[in-house]
């Protein structure tokens, strides 16, 4: 059988000592490693292998080592070379991890995706050659390449005439909200300040929602940890995620130092044991191995046991747990119809007491109880038991520094009740806020998302029981046939919803199923048939992407707009810990594709907007440097550093290469200042980050945020997170039954998000994941007849996904039962196919694969049924069953896809 | 070679392809090595050496023993292995006998001694965790390896083991003939 193709090398050119260096940031993971780029004519003589000859400024060969700057990393793999064209002739490129970097990726680690990543360059010669070039319109239900000012005519024109007879909420953007802070600002201009539409949503949710409602109740930020606080804790309470699969060199080079130099106890929850929860077993950590959707419940029991014990950080609840007057202050949270104000005065869930009133209500609830906890979640009792002493058991007298890290299996799965119960967790343990005390997201995209407008939330036609207005959901929108105008950027769309198979069918209704289809060249009459297709209630598609997206792009979209990305053009972007960098050009995009920030100007150009004169990505920088004011990721001062040294700013935050600088910027004594963490209540201790007394300079804004927790008060709310509040509802329906398995999804180490720079085009990839794969228990797997290498269906016959949106009007309208009894569910079916991997390293009666594999989509089986407080979708939950059909051709095969488990220790 | 069916067809590992000296090296496929199913690989100037390494008849399954190849050079070292199972690129009756260069193709970590004989891997790896699929090619199981593991080509002639070459680079080196 032959192999895509994957030719392991067994030299590399080494960069000459004049090779041109650049720096920038990996494309992929929260954590952003930094890379030098290193780039020399194609034609000229390799470096050699002396410090004195190569541009590496090591001498081969090297010694394996790591985390020491200047002396590790630095290793030229065969994979990290390739060639492109750069001002029209053509250079070796050579992408390496920063060896010298003393931040995020130590000594030049990398993963194994960013280690990877020379081979995402546009090379013709490379499984890159297929990125989109041109623009493209469908014509006799074929795409074909036109010019740009034909395309943008089109779409502005039919763009004009939705606005005009249908309104702004006809017309719709769903983007990916961290595609560079350029991009980003330039799409949300358009589409919130000259458009005015509120049907918008980001790549990850149907509408523009908080990942992690709970902690905005609570005044916990998402992002405020150091990533130098996983080296300094005692214990690490991970939920939702192993970082060593998504996240990797977070573990790499700050858990795995605070394991061997700090003692550093690590719990982790999952329904897998991973790589990551093979080691920590091995080093006094704790796997506690939930069955999906049940944490809120192992939260509240690990709290019980810790109050009865007395265990709880008396003196952090006391300083910054709001009384019950301050829980009920202040504009924003608090009273005055705010949505934190009705989800908490309505009774059931808020804490106006403080911790008295919380103990009371958990020593009465049932869920915290261990036992019932301990069933609940499928779990030994002692786990729990266990994961309260690690937690918060004074250690000689001290109080032990506990981060709390979450991702998606946590807040996925119960967004509201899980996120409300872990920040809980945190404020009894006294977390956040110190060094080696965190709670924070771990992170999935890179943050690179800057508003260019304010969300016209008035013109949302939806709102929860009473007066309070809801965020428009771009998915039901379309579903209920209501949106006339799709443009769509950087995103699969449909495989990234929950109830993807219902999704397509939405988009073949309002799309191909309409009679207006375009049959003609001519300018006019393609512009009459949309039009016509947009008046008879279809949808006419923008896609703007690097690469043909099946089924957005190749089957709906009626135009297609090629995007120059990563490399193209110079961005900048935060990581995980908020590190701003610029992540430098180094080629030149494929054909006439342009980036985002570009085509936005010159549609809306098109448009009759002003404002859009930028002349290149610099410019929208600049711009964009104010409206990041007072925000998590304030980078003004880089402008105001840049003015003040006569630079570019783009120019001046590249002087600080790989390093950048950590926002919330602020500016001190004429110079800019990092905050290494937020929520630093002790940060003028520290001279070199203290705010100087006289208060903020100049540009410099200091929110609550910087040095207090992020509420009304700068002190943290109690929530009560009751199992049978509304979830429970959900999950009874959840639970399998009938021979099903519980199908969770996630990321895997070797791939990044759908794979269209890795298993669609990277042969050292493809080889390791020709397919997508489910994890499956030997128990589970015997009674089906199913061994690894099969080929298997994972069916779900009552996909549940919410047709419209219910006006709420009585309190539990909008919960599970509710909507079902008011008709507002229908249940479909969804499937997949997948290789199986028969392992005992995943929970019995549990299943994993694969989030966002494009061709067999997980998310066809993902229940489509909003939380009704936070409209997210619970992704990370679903049922089916698993049927063999037959042998995949890897189960036999010695040179692809690998069947070891991943957890060995 | 060992039990060549096509003898015609079976390229002597010793004597390679020239490489064309560009950036990218020049590839030359291999079809009858049992396991490489026309996986391609790179090709160099100079021959590999031909490396007496153990005898068959001496080496137990699962009891690894280590070399050094294709010199005695940095970061030369290398494992070679019984598996009990067969493997890409095995040689010996039950084509389970397998070679390996031991540095983890990350960032060079030492895996000599991470021998997993329930699971025929290499790893995890005392840096980072990354493990290696010896059946497999060296592929990776999970880690952050940008390059499967090194494979040591065998070759039997009666009782002896041969080293003859590499797929794949060494870490540390920046061609694995050259340093």
């Amino acid at each position: 059988m032959s192999t895509p193709h994957y030719q392991p090398e067994d030299r590399v050119p080494l960069p000459p000592k004049n090779a041109e260096v650049l720096t920038t940031c990996c494309d992929y993971c929260i954590v952003a490693c930094g890379y030098k780029v290193y780039r020399w004519p194609a034609n000229a003589k390799p470096g050699g292998p002396k410090k004195s000859q190569n541009a590496l400024n090591r001498d081969f060969v090297l010694p394996g080592s790591t985390s020491i700057p200047g002396r590790s990393g630095n290793w030229v793999s065969p994979t990290q070379v390739t060639q492109a064209a750069y001002k029209g002739k053509l250079y070796n490129i050579a992408v390496v991890p920063d060896g010298d970097s003393k931040v995020v990726n130590v000594g030049g680690d990398a993963s194994i995706r960013g280690g990877c990543i020379a081979q995402k360059v546009y090379n013709p010669k490379s499984p890159t050659q297929d990125r989109l070039k041109y623009p493209m319109v469908r014509v006799h239900d074929t795409l074909m390449p036109v010019t740009w000012d034909f395309a943008l005519d089109i779409m502005a024109d039919v763009s004009r005439h939705v606005l005009k007879n249908h309104g702004e909420n006809a017309w719709g953007l769903k983007y990916f909200s961290y595609q560079y802070y350029e991009n980003t600002f330039a799409l949300t201009k358009l589409a919130f300040r000259n458009i005015g539409t509120p049907a918008v949503a980001h790549h990850d949710h149907p509408a523009i929602v908080n990942s992690v409602p709970g902690w905005v109740d609570i005044g916990y930020d998402i992002f405020p940890a150091a990533y130098e606080d996983f080296s300094l804790a005692d214990t690490i309470f991970l939920s939702g995620t192993d970082p060593y699969e998504a996240k990797t060199i977070v573990w790499n080079e700050w858990i795995l130092k605070g394991i061997q130099k700090n003692k550093t106890k690590v719990i982790m929850v999952n329904p897998r044991r991973t790589a990551g929860v093979a080691h920590i077993e091995k080093n006094g950590g704790l796997w506690i191995d939930i069955t999906p959707g049940t944490d809120q419940a192992l939260h509240n029991a690990i709290a019980r046991v810790i109050l009865e014990k007395g265990w709880e950080d008396k003196e952090f609840i006391k300083r910054f747990v709001n009384n019950k007057w301050e829980t009920d202050s202040g504009f924003g949270q608090g009273t005055r119809n705010t949505p934190w104000q009705w989800r908490t005065t309505w009774g059931k869930i808020g804490v106006v007491n403080g911790i008295e009133a919380y103990k009371k209500w958990n020593l009465g609830e049932k869920s915290a109880d261990p036992k019932v906890a301990a069933k609940i979640c499928g779990i030994d009792v002692k786990k729990i038991y266990k994961a309260a002493e690690l937690m918060a058991k004074p250690k000689r007298g001290k109080r032990r520094k506990l981060t709390i890290g979450i991702e998606k299996g946590n807040y996925w799965s119960n967004n509201w009740g899980n996120t409300a119960s872990v920040g809980v967790l945190g404020i009894i343990c006294g977390a956040g806020g110190k060094p080696g005390s965190a709670v924070t997201r771990l992170g999935g995209h890179q943050r690179g998302g800057r508003g260019g407008g304010p969300y016209p939330g008035i013109r949302s036609p939806y709102k929860f029981p009473g007066r309070r207005r809801h965020r428009l959901d771009l998915d039901r929108w379309v579903e209920a046939g209501h949106l006339r105008f799709a443009y769509v950027v950087g995103t699969t769309w449909m495989q990234a919803m929950a109830g993807s198979a219902a999704m397509q069918d939405s988009f073949k209704r309002q799309v191909k199923l309409n009679p207006n289809q375009v049959k003609s060249f001519d300018k006019k009459e393609i512009i009459e048939t949309l039009k016509k297709r947009v008046d008879s209630g279809g949808m006419v598609v923008v896609n703007q992407d690097i690469y043909l997206i099946d089924p957005v792009g190749s089957q709906y979209a009626d135009i297609i707009l090629p995007a120059a990305t990563w490399g193209e053009d110079s961005f900048t972007r935060e990581n995980g810990e908020r590190r701003i960098r610029l992540y430098s050009k180094f080629y030149d995009a494929p054909g006439d594709a342009k980036p985002d920030w570009k085509i936005v100007s010159m549609f809306a150009k098109k448009m009759g907007f002003d404002g859009y004169d930028w002349k290149d990505s610099n410019d929208v920088f600049e711009e964009a440097c104010r409206f990041s004011r007072g925000h998590r990721s304030d980078f003004n001062a880089i402008k105001v550093a840049a003015r003040k040294a006569g630079m570019k700013a783009h120019d001046f935050l590249a002087k600080r290469g790989t390093q950048g600088y950590q926002a919330p910027l602020l500016w001190v004594d004429g110079k800019i200042m990092e905050t290494p963490r937020q929520h630093w209540y002790d940060r003028n201790k520290n001279k070199k980050f203290a705010i100087p007394e006289t208060g903020p300079e100049g540009p410099t804004v200091i929110k609550k945020n910087i040095m207090a927790f992020k509420s009304q008060t700068g002190k943290l709310n109690l929530m009560k997170t009751p199992w049978n509040f509304y979830w429970n509802q959900y999950h009874d329906y959840l639970k399998p039954r009938d021979g099903e398995l519980w199908v969770t999804a996630g990321r895997i180490n070797e791939i990044w998000q759908s794979g269209f720079d890795d298993t669609e085009r990277r042969a050292y990839i493809q080889q390791r994941w020709p397919m997508n794969f489910i994890e499956i228990h030997p128990a589970d797997a015997k009674k089906r007849g199913i061994e690894s290498g099969d080929m298997v269906t994972v069916t779900n016959d009552r996909v549940a996904i919410q047709k419209d949106f219910n006006l709420g009007v009585k309190g539990d309208d909008m919960y599970f039962n509710g909507l079902k009894k008011r008709g507002h569910l229908k249940f479909e079916s969804g499937e997949f196919s997948a290789v199986a991997i028969v392992t005992p390293a995943i929970k019995k009666g549990v299943t994993f694969t694969n989030f966002l594999d494009k061709k067999q989509a997980f998310n066809s089986i993902a229940p489509r049924v909003p939380d009704p407080m936070t409209m997210n979708y619970n992704y990370k939950i679903a049922m089916g069953k698993v049927k063999k059909i037959g042998e995949s051709p890897f189960k036999k095969s010695f040179s692809q896809m690998s069947f070891i488990r991943r957890d060995i220790a | 070679m060992e039990n060549s069916k096509n003898d015609d067809r079976c390229i002597s590992r010793r004597a390679f392809l020239i490489g064309s000296g560009a950036a990218v090296a020049t590839t030359v496929l291999l079809n009858n090595i049992p396991g490489l199913e026309g996986k391609a690989i790179a090709a160099e100037v100079t021959t590999y050496p031909k490396k007496k390494i153990g005898r068959l008849s001496k080496l137990k399954a699962n009891k690894p023993l280590t070399f050094k190849y294709p010199d005695d050079g940095k970061n030369s070292q290398s494992i070679l292995v019984k598996l009990g199972t067969p493997a890409g690129g095995g040689i010996g009756r039950k084509k389970d006998v397998v070679a390996f260069n031991t540095l983890c193709t990350h960032m060079g970590g030492p895996m000599g001694r991470f021998y997993q004989s329930a699971d025929k891997a290499l790893g995890p790896c005392p840096f980072h965790q990354s493990t290696f699929d010896l059946t497999r090619h060296g592929m990776i199981v999970t880690g952050h390896a940008t390059q499967s593991l090194p494979q040591v080509l065998l070759e039997v002639e009666g009782d002896d083991i041969y080293a003859v070459g590499l797929i794949g680079l060494i870490y540390g080196r920046y061609d694995n003939l050259k340093g």
